[in-house]
């Protein structure tokens, strides 16, 4: 609304620091209005447009899921028949991600605060359909729209270009760095460049200059504005010295982003689930993150559903969630508006939903592992005496 | 015959010239006007008066009556107009109707610089420093924060080249409203006066009066103005002015409202500054048509009585080196016959204003502005804004409404960049008559960084005062001389029929939500712990494969005692299940086979991760 304020007194938006959205997503938007019940009926519609690419890449995905485990059967083990997947458990599985997805508390507020992350949202998810079904070149236009809101969905080009190459070259097991990889990647990469540079480009012709890209990117870079959310920086890029804080931002982004490499080798072989935990971790440390980020990881959880039962924290997990959601507003109501609690109380709550997230994704990560593992070296686990035998990281 | 005419020339040339260079003059006088409700206004003014033109190097070469500090600091950084005023205090208009010189509660600082500047802002940076160490004033902390360029407001009030003002270019305002006003600004603003504190009116300065009054101002004006009526000549004008509200009910022992020159500021009047050319006492005795319920003493000099505009103003002047001459003292006293009319509120002004903030919590807020407008005309007024960039204004919420109906305006606005630069918000509308119209908009409020807050944090952040400026049509509650001189004798020979008024509202206090200050070491170790766990458990699950245990040869003491006793246990319970036969031994027997599995995989399953 400021940004369309500001831009019918033809004063560029990007002059004053308040405004931090995109040059095409702020002419974009002004169809909002024209929506049937305006501004909420447009959030409406982007919600039930996530509802149905959600339950179509839930189909897709249980075939996908299905023609992978028939190409590696072979190398299973013959003890680990419960854990072949079959069509009748995946059967339920487009109505039960529709079904989270509906009830998923997370996206509700997002909706209701009509909040721009429910594009951002809809774009990766349309990104991930078309990576489920093949399409490369509208895979990487979504992601290219993605990354140009926000930029963090950028590193999500890596599971990407892996998935692509496997799919030119599906019989070869080739290694990942051979010439016909790299040729790939490179046509991936490429594609999904030329698209960016397109948006930005058109965003420079619509603004007449370059001042966007601070009040965009470099808003995103260096964090300047501490105002309070649901991560866990703020408080940190409030309280730290002068001295140091070229190199707490520098350290910080450079978190957001390194976990991409280690598990791109380790997930190399499945690259939705590289992209899920990509997802994931861009959501937990981002910037600025908030609801809407929650909202996508958990709608997509229900697509492993098979690796639930060896997740083993999930009643802490689930606690701490339930516990973080329910006093997160009632800490920042007492701090802010009641003057009764300190910013302390607000920023340990925070730490525990940080916490919380990232309990679910090593959860989340170990299962699929133990799985994996299970699969190839069948369920039961005995050692050469008999008795069981226990399984561990070493 | 030629010879003697053309000395003759030259001697009156030459006394022209010399004379030209050397006049300075200087004049001082003091207005006192009573208020309603036992206050009393009391204004110095010290005119000086520079027969030389501010753009030439050479002016600033000899000083006579003009002080030598303020002047080398104009010339070094090529100003043309400087305005300072140093508050502590508000002016009430609605009660006390217009001062001289308007001024904010706090330091304002506004200056237009001459064409041949190169770099305003730097020049803006360090002419600021130079006028706070010369006031002894934190006037350094102006910087790009809280500098704006108006653009409507603020014209200059001096001699001005056509073009010059059109953009505002060479003009910077900044204002400070946590700014202080005590005694050690008072001691170098009186040091620039010719006659210090040793003769004239300056030796009625009293800080301890000074400080006790409601609302007390301290103002600094140089600006080029024309030498006489015909314009043909610039001079260089510096007013010094001193303005005091003093509560003459409450400090006076009695509860009486009679005021005289000692009672106000302690002393009598015993000299006249003999460098200045005029020295008057000015009491302004009737404010419309009816006169005024005290008697003064002694009798004035002289009684002049102006109609400016639609108003008749009279003054009782008083020529101060007629009563102090030969030894005498001047006490100027008015006594009240009558109290009964003072306890009523007076009419107020044609406009004034009141702004306050809306909302609650931390976390936004609103301004609002009314102005009251009680002329029978629409009158068209520029309404100036500035809020510091960590209330952040929201552009599309600005509204203008007089009673539910939306008002047309113009606007400039610049918004604020994040600890560079403040919002400045110009509007220009009409104020419809004998009606109220406001001016509204909503704010976020930012999250400081910790080093950002003063020293007392939960005290808030000062947001400086609103300007309006308006040209009225009606010269009531109107005390500004005009515009050709800013002596206030000059109102005497008035012909002017608009008059400018400058209107500053409140300054506002407005809190940010403020983290914990103790909490640095805190804050970074329990974040950094987080990202730990994170990159822990992932630099574990990403690096590590899972491998079935090999079974422990060795083990250790207390695994060897437990398993010790589970194999006795072991041994007694497979015991009993040998013995036993019926059912419920055959029960036992099931449970203590349970308990026997169960006591073989408790180890096992508690070691299983």
């Amino acid at each position: 609304e400021e940004g369309f304020a500001l831009q019918s007194q033809s004063i560029s938006p990007y002059t004053g620091d308040l405004f931090h959205e995109t040059p095409l997503a702020l002419r974009g938007l002004r169809i909002a209005h024209y929506f049937p019940f305006g501004v909420t009926g447009f959030f409406m519609f982007v919600d039930i447009l996530t509802l149905v690419y959600l339950y179509k890449i839930s189909v897709a995905f249980v075939k996908h899921l299905l023609d992978k485990q028939e190409r590696e059967k072979k190398n299973y083990s013959p003890k680990a028949e419960a854990l072949i997947l079959t069509l009748d458990h995946l059967n339920w599985l487009p109505l039960t991600i529709a079904g989270v997805h509906a009830l998923n508390p997370f996206s509700i507020m997002t909706t209701l605060a009509a909040s721009t992350a429910a594009l951002t949202n809809l774009t990766v998810l349309m990104a991930f359909y078309y990576m489920v079904l093949g399409n490369r070149l509208l895979c990487t236009l979504f992601l290219a729209v993605a990354s140009y809101q926000t930029l963090y969905p950028l590193v999500f080009i890596v599971p990407m270009a892996l998935h692509f190459y496997k799919l030119s070259s599906p019989s070869a097991p080739a290694s990942y760095v051979s010439k016909e990889s790299v040729s790939s990647y490179f046509e991936t990469i490429s594609l999904f460049a030329a698209f960016l540079g397109l948006l930005v480009g058109f965003s420079f012709l619509a603004e007449g200059s370059w001042d966007f890209l601070f009040s965009t990117y470099g808003f995103i870079l260096s964090v300047p504005d501490l105002t309070p959310n649901i991560g866990v920086f703020w408080y940190f890029f409030t309280e730290m010295f002068e001295h140091f804080r070229t190199l707490f931002v520098c350290v910080f982004q450079l978190n957001a982003v390194v976990y991409t490499l280690p598990l791109a080798i380790k997930f190399s072989e499945r690259p939705f689930f590289l992209l899920y935990v990509l997802i994931f971790l861009t959501s937990i440390f981002k910037s600025y993150p908030s609801y809407g980020d929650t909202a996508l990881y958990i709608s997509l959880l229900p697509l492993w559903g098979h690796i639930f039962s060896y997740m083993r924290n999930t009643l802490v997990v689930g606690g701490m969630y339930v516990c973080s959601m329910v006093l997160a507003p009632i800490l920042y109501h007492l701090w802010i508006f009641a003057g009764s609690a300190n910013a302390n109380f607000y920023f340990a709550i925070t730490l525990v939903y940080s916490t919380a997230q990232i309990f679910l994704l090593t959860d989340v990560l170990f299962a699929y592992l133990r799985r994996e593992y299970d699969l190839y070296h069948g369920t039961e686990h005995f050692n050469p005496d008999g008795s069981k035998a226990r399984i561990r990281l070493d | 015959m030629a010879a003697p005419m053309l000395r003759c020339l030259l001697f009156f040339l030459g006394m022209f010239f010399f004379g030209t260079n050397a006049s300075d003059e200087f004049s001082e006088e003091l207005f006192i006007k009573p208020l309603q409700k036992g206050y009393v206004y009391s204004h110095f003014q010290f005119t000086t008066k520079w027969n030389a033109s501010i753009h030439h190097q050479e002016t600033f070469q000899h000083y006579h009556l003009f002080p030598k500090a303020l002047g080398e600091v104009l010339l070094h950084y090529d100003v043309q107009e400087l305005h300072l005023s140093q508050t502590q205090g508000l002016w009430h208009h609605r009660q006390w109707g217009y001062p001289i010189h308007d001024a904010p509660p706090g330091a304002e600082l506004w200056v237009w610089f001459k064409p041949s500047v190169k770099d305003i802002d730097k020049t803006w940076t360090d002419l600021a420093n130079a006028v706070s160490g010369l006031f002894c004033s934190s006037l350094n902390f102006l910087d790009s924060k809280n500098t704006v360029t108006p653009r409507w407001s603020f014209r200059p009030q001096g001699l001005a080249h056509q073009g010059y003002a059109y953009r505002s270019y060479f003009m910077r305002y900044g204002t400070l409203p946590r700014e202080i006003v005590c005694t050690e600004n008072l001691t170098p603003w009186r040091k620039l006066l010719p006659c210090d504190s040793n003769a004239g009116l300056s030796t009625l300065f009293n800080a301890f009066h000074f400080h006790d009054a409601n609302y007390h101002s301290l103002g600094l004006h140089v600006r080029p103005i024309c030498a006489d009526s015909a314009c043909m000549e610039e001079a260089i004008e510096l007013s010094q002015s001193l303005s005091v509200v003093t509560d003459v009910v409450s400090t006076s022992n009695t509860g009486a409202p009679h005021w005289s020159l000692k009672s106000l500021f302690g002393n009598h009047l015993v000299s006249a500054c003999p460098i200045a050319s005029k020295s008057v006492i000015m009491v302004q005795t009737a404010n419309s048509q009816e006169p005024l319920p005290y008697r003064l003493t002694p009798e004035p000099t002289s009684v002049e009585e102006v109609i400016r505009g639609d108003q008749k103003h009279s003054f009782a002047v008083y020529q101060v080196p007629s009563f102090t001459h030969s030894g005498r003292v001047l006490n100027v006293a008015g006594t009240y016959n009558d109290v009964s009319g003072l306890q009523e509120d007076g009419t107020p002004p044609p406009i004034h204003a009141h702004r306050y903030i809306t909302g609650y919590g931390l976390s936004d807020g609103g301004i609002s502005c009314l102005i009251h407008s009680s002329l029978p005309v629409n009158q068209s007024i520029i309404y100036l804004d500035i809020l510091p960039w960590f209330t952040r204004v929201y552009f599309s919420s600005l509204e203008v409404s007089n009673n539910g109906h939306k008002v047309p305006f113009k606007v400039h606005y610049v918004p604020a960049k994040d600890r560079s630069r403040p919002h400045h918000l110009e509007l220009s509308f009409m104020l419809w008559p004998h009606s109220t119209t406001r001016v509204s908009f909503t704010f976020t409020r930012a999250f400081l960084k910790w080093t950002e807050y003063p020293p007392d944090a939960n005290h808030g952040f000062y947001i400086s005062s609103a300007v309006i400026t308006a040209l009225l049509p009606s010269s009531f509650g109107y005390t500004s001389p005009p515009q050709e001189s800013s002596q206030l004798s000059s109102i005497f020979s008035e012909n002017s029929t608009s008059y400018l008024i400058r209107i500053h509202t409140e300054s506002l206090l407005v809190s940010l939500p403020t983290p914990d200050f103790s909490m640095p070491y805190n804050v970074i170790c329990l974040a950094c712990t987080v990202l730990a766990i994170a990159f822990g458990s992932m630099h574990n699950l990403t690096t590590r494969r899972f491998i079935k245990e090999e079974a422990k040869a060795k083990r250790g003491l207390l695994t060897k005692v437990k398993s010790f006793f589970t194999r006795q246990k072991d041994a007694t319970l497979s015991e009993q299940a040998d013995a036993a036969e019926s059912a419920d031994q055959n029960d036992i027997k099931e449970k203590s086979k349970e308990k026997l599995e169960a006591s073989n995989d408790k180890p096992k399953e508690g070691d299983q991760s």
